[in-house]
């Protein structure tokens, strides 16, 4: 596989052809990753290690490129063509790159698997800069989280760039799948603005449900996050589930006539809360979600980043390995998140 | 049996999938939206469901319980269960249980996310059915894995995005953790994409080799594989184990924030570096504090005007969509959405091929459609044998009690 940077692109797009070379890699791809002369500006991107070569920090770029082949592509641009043509006259299957009309036409012969990552649905002006949290406000994604009297928020870590990066493999399998057929694939295109309003379905299908958006709910959602004695949980229940976590909380005040419903409960859900979360201030996120899990009741405490790697579910799959980078000693990443008949 | 109405390739130049089977027992997002985009390359994909126990979206609509086949109405099964055959078969009655082991024998992929231990009860988990079928492929996609001390635990994605990681990085300055709730879920939208890529790629190794395989996928994983980079940082840096939550801040940036305008829209506005910062403040003004003085402008100024100057300045910038404007601005809507005759939408794809629009041969089946169908022409059931499962209630097309 080829990874092609492009030194003009956003970087909201790097991080999505990354991911997904990333994911490829991981399967046992060889991925041959071609830096612009420049360098892939994702080295120089947060979180920064706090040790290790000056140059050389970025957990951004450790986690996305731990594995690949590093390749950096002469400063001249007919130079850095004859590298690209030297290297696609060997075994190559596939080829992501980025927002590149050049790239695109001198490709378009290629029976390969291609997927372009963009920015912007086809045929919309390109020339607008873009950037991955202006991506979650034009997928409607933002305004899906956070409470409905406050600005809305942006999902944790880069989750528009990284969902995208799930459609470029997905799209580069079934082009793979293709040649195997030996068809000559055509080529595939993914929009990060496109994909995070994909992952927003919900937005659309709730207007022809209720007649209006969802829109985002917070502190008026049955879906809340309440504070627990060392730490949150995230109180979640379905219908079918609510006497369950009445039965948990052991609250007379829950059999309310006005909670009986979930309708009611809507109207009435921040006095709901009001009465279950004194039961969960008094208790620690494991005795919460041990007791919750033996009643059956989905709630989920909030695991920080450094919590998953003690986690048993985590230890027992062994989930967190070692980064494929020896230069930092001690790292830790999380594998692909597949078993693949019991094997990683 | 490959019956759909349309020419194969019509409105969709790829179809390596033509000659699979699916047989789908997906529910919710998770599930049965991975067998949708399988269904989109080409997959023969039969949805299992049964009068006791149909897809949750069928009945978490407001048109639950509302006029006769108010179950066969729900927008969020329609949006992702087109290009599916449905069939209702009950696993609860004996000889339900052995039809499907028949039809999930003749597949060669099977798509479930049912809780641990259900499938395994009904004599259709992987080890039972690759004794008959060892080219089967086998995605479990379920909450925190097929093995482990939690294999057995309950959860919706909102659960999961506790749990991954994902909120503790979500919330408001310094306030508590945010998950996206029930109108996202977020965590399910993602486990879709990660298992139809990962369902491809054993489909064409089972092609090589003869071989099927159990893919355990995990949606809790997913979730955390998605802030990998947090993790790492967090392994080797005791100072970030406990960040706090900072809104829409991001630390690569300047300045990242909603702010809103004079008619009360919000407006997304990234400031990448200090270039951005002198074009900013060219149009905010001021010397002080850049995001106050950002919110000061926008304040007096409509969103679309903001959006208009500070784009043409050459920033980031947008205004904060909600699903009606999803809707209406269908410019942006791209591969996503597709817009029947009906005036219906259902879901499109995440990614386009050569610019074909996704072609939808089929609407999302009622409950039992083609049970019929797929009885007679995959497992070869005559007639009274048919009529036999009518009367034992195997193959009921109305709920008994949801």
């Amino acid at each position: 596989m080829l990874e092609v940077g492009n030194a003009q692109a956003p970087i909201c797009i790097r991080l999505a052809t990354s991911f997904a070379g990333k994911i490829a890699s991981e399967l046992g791809a060889k991925v041959v990753k071609l830096e612009p002369f420049s360098g892939d500006p994702v080295r120089q991107l947060p979180p920064i290690l706090p040790s290790g070569p000056k140059a050389d920090r970025s957990a951004l770029f450790k986690f996305l490129n731990a594995g690949k082949t590093m390749l950096s592509m002469p400063s001249d641009a007919a130079e850095a063509r004859r590298a690209l043509e030297t290297l696609l006259d060997a075994r190559v299957d596939g080829v992501l790159f980025e927002e590149d009309d050049q790239l695109r036409t001198f490709l378009a012969e290629c029976p390969l698997a291609q997927v372009e990552v963009v920015g912007w649905p086809a045929g919309m002006a390109t020339g607008a800069r873009l950037s991955e949290f202006t991506a979650l406000a034009l997928g409607g994604l933002l305004d899906m989280i956070g409470d409905p009297d406050r600005k809305p928020l942006r999902l944790g870590g880069h989750q528009a760039s990284y969902s995208a990066g799930l459609s470029v493999f997905t799209a580069l399998m079934a082009l793979l799948a293709e040649r195997d057929a030996g068809r000559h694939p055509p080529p595939a295109r993914v929009s990060l603005i496109e994909t995070v309003m994909w992952v927003n379905w919900k937005a659309i299908a709730g207007i022809d449900d209720v007649g209006k958006p969802p829109s985002r709910q917070g502190d008026q959602s049955e879906f809340q996050v309440v504070r627990c004695l060392d730490g949150w949980i995230a109180v979640v229940f379905s219908v079918t589930e609510f006497e369950k976590l009445r039965n948990l909380v052991n609250s007379p005040d829950l059999h309310q006539q006005k909670f009986a419903t979930r309708e009611g409960r809507l109207k009435h859900i921040r006095e709901l809360y009001q009465r279950l979360e004194p039961w969960f201030a008094t208790r620690t996120r494991a005795e919460v979600y041990d007791e919750a899990q033996r009643r059956g009741v989905p709630l989920g405490p909030v695991c920080s980043p450094a919590d998953l790697a003690n986690d048993p579910q985590n230890l027992a799959r062994g989930f967190i390995v070692p980064l494929r980078d020896a230069s930092i000693k001690g790292a830790r990443v999380p594998r692909l998140p597949v078993l693949w008949n019991s094997h990683i | 049996m490959n019956k759909n109405p349309e020419p194969l390739r019509n409105g969709c130049t790829v179809r390596p999938l033509a000659n699979i089977r699916v047989v789908d027992f997906g529910q919710l997002t998770a599930g049965a939206n991975t067998s949708a985009m399988l269904a989109d390359l080409g997959a023969e994909v039969i949805k299992i469901e049964s009068a006791s126990f149909m897809d949750l979206f069928r009945s978490m609509g407001s048109n639950r319980g509302r006029g006769p086949g108010w179950w066969n109405r729900s927008p969020q099964f329609r949006f992702t269960n087109r290009n599916k055959l449905g069939v209702s078969l009950d696993a609860k009655i004996p000889e339900g249980r052995r039809i499907l082991q028949d039809l999930v024998a003749t597949a060669d992929v099977v798509v479930e996310n049912f809780r641990r231990g259900v499938l395994e009860r009904l004599g259709l988990d992987y080890a039972s059915m690759a004794a008959r079928n060892p080219r089967i492929i086998f995605a479990s996609i379920s909450s925190q894995g097929e093995t482990g001390p939690y294999r057995l635990h309950t959860s919706f994605g909102s659960t999961l995005e506790a749990m991954g990681g994902v909120a503790a990085l979500t919330g408001y300055d310094g306030d508590k953790p945010v998950i996206s709730g029930p109108h996202v879920n977020y965590p399910d939208q993602v486990a879709s994409l990660f298992a139809t890529g990962m369902i491809i790629a054993a489909i064409r190794v089972a092609r090589r080799s003869g071989k099927g395989a159990l893919l355990d996928i995990s949606q809790r994983e997913l979730t955390s594989f998605l802030i990998g980079e947090e993790i790492l940082a967090a392994s080797v840096d005791v100072e970030r184990a406990e960040l706090p939550r900072r809104a829409n801040a991001d630390e690569a940036m300047v300045l990242q924030d909603c702010f809103l305008a004079s008619d009360g829209r919000w407006i997304a506005l990234t400031i990448e570096n200090s270039i951005d910062v002198e074009r900013c403040r060219a149009i905010v003004g001021g010397d002080g504090d850049l995001g106050g003085r950002v919110a000061v402008w926008c304040a007096v100024h409509p969103a679309s005007e903001i959006v208009d100057v500070l784009r043409d300045a050459g920033l980031a910038v947008a205004p904060v969509r909600d699903g009606a404007s999803l809707i209406r601005e269908r410019q942006f809507a791209g591969q996503t959405l597709v817009w029947r005759e009906s005036g219906e939408i259902v879901k499109g794809r995440p990614y386009g091929f050569d610019g074909a629009q996704l072609k939808i041969n089929r609407d999302a089946p009622d409950l039992g459609q083609h049970t019929r169908e797929v009885l007679c022409e995959v497992l070869g059931l005559d007639e009274p044998a048919i009529q036999r499962l009518a009367e034992l209630g195997v193959t009921r097309s109305e709920p008994i009690e949801q």
